[in-house]
């Protein structure tokens, strides 16, 4: 074999660098249909698991999007993350070559920081209320410090993904259209959760140019102190902190989720249809649920990611004893 | 004689994380002069210090801001 970078090779699955595995229309991340957890006869759910993607989660397409696009010559990487985009930041940058900071909130769970420590990333860890100007979260107030302090400005660069089109156009360019590919456009519904909001914009934006019919369901959790890392609710927040990307006209619904409910549904299906998801993927599937309940068509969840980074969260929950057993949602 | 930190250079939250570290190395009885360069920055520790006790005296130099504390 050859060292310069060659074209991917999907058919044999042969890759000049790590890079060439983060997912695009010709070499998707799978659709699952859910065959038992979901057992409305009317309305099919496929889970789109971004965790197929090389540093296992759904932030892999837009650190690569967003790193490609920045000027890094002689400067440190610093993102906020609650843990994919600085774990998918971490690992194409070592292979770039340019050193992160990462900064986390307080509630991430340890398997993310060590995988973060791990990749040699060096890890601030930032309370929530940390800065006044970001009243909820310290993370991003720390950084957009960095950034802006005349002392440390000219040695910090960010990709910024809450307010970075190219976050959007990741999922514009890549998820939506392999959506759209897979289901060869019989997609009615398309449901994703609210975080720095890239991938229910661009791939909403996408799937409403092909069919205007297709309704965009996004998911919140139900209160602002919740135990889904990388969710965000957008209700009730004051304009300058909701991500400046968002782009509400291709939203139909905005639905809110409990902790428990998402933890719940994580679970189920897991002893259901053998599919092991984060707990985001279960706030959101929780909602895909509800819908098929009522509703006739072919929906698309989002799956961010994968159990085994919530392992410490899923811990608490199983060892709680507050499962409803072999009960459906 | 009180040791100057000059923090003008940080905004807010980092010149909040880098006046607390300095109250939390600054020993017993000991005085210290921390220079903040913007109002955000002067309320962030301001409040900090309401919290610890400690009540600083002021002194503004254009838009800077010098707090002197003894703890």
């Amino acid at each position: 074999m050859e060292n310069r970078k060659q074209k991917a090779d999907h058919q044999r699955r042969v890759y000049s660098d790590i890079t060439q595995l983060i997912a695009n229309p010709e070499n998707p991340t799978p659709l699952v249909r859910l065959n038992r957890l979901n057992t409305a006869k009317n309305f099919q759910i496929y889970l789109k698991l971004e965790r197929y993607n090389p540093f296992g989660s759904v932030k892999d397409r837009i650190a690569y999007a967003m790193l490609k696009a920045l000027d890094t010559k002689g400067k440190t990487l610093v993102e906020p993350s609650s843990g994919n985009t600085g774990i998918a930041l971490a690992a194409v940058a070592n292979a770039m070559g340019i050193p992160v900071e990462i900064a986390v909130p307080e509630r991430i769970p340890e398997e993310k920081k060590v995988i973060l420590k791990f990749l040699g990333a060096t890890l601030m860890e930032a309370d929530d209320s940390l800065c006044p100007l970001f009243p909820t979260e310290g993370a991003r107030g720390l950084v957009n410090a960095l950034i802006k302090s005349p002392a440390t400005k000219d040695t910090y660069v960010s990709p910024n993904q809450y307010e970075n089109e190219l976050n959007v156009e990741a999922h514009y360019r890549g998820t939506g259209p392999e959506i759209w590919q897979q289901t060869a456009g019989k997609v009615d519904y398309f449901f994703a959760g609210f975080g720095t909001c890239g991938t229910i914009t661009g791939v909403g934006r996408y799937l409403k140019e092909q069919n205007p019919k297709i309704k965009i369901i996004g998911v919140e959790p139900a209160s602002p102190n919740h135990k889904l890392p990388g969710m965000k609710r957008i209700t009730g927040l004051a304009e300058e902190y909701i991500p400046k990307i968002l782009d509400r006209s291709v939203i139909d619904d905005t639905v809110a989720v409990a902790d428990a409910d998402a933890y719940q549904a994580a679970i189920n299906l897991a002893r259901k249809d053998g599919i092991m998801v984060g707990p985001t993927t279960g706030a959101i599937l929780h909602v895909a649920l509800e819908f098929a309940r009522k509703n006739r068509g072919l929906g698309v969840v989002i799956s961010p990611d994968d159990a085994f980074k919530y392992t410490s969260f899923y811990q608490e929950i199983l060892n709680a004893g507050t499962l409803k057993e072999g009960e459906g949602i | 004689m009180a040791e100057t930190f000059d923090l003008s250079g940080f905004v807010c939250p980092l010149s909040k994380i880098k006046a607390t570290q300095v109250l939390n190395n600054l020993a017993e009885g000991k005085t210290a002069t921390i220079i903040l360069g913007d109002s955000d920055s002067f309320k962030s520790v301001a409040q900090e210090l309401k919290a610890r006790g400690i009540k600083p005296s002021l002194k503004q130099d254009g838009g800077k801001y010098l707090l002197t504390v003894n703890k």
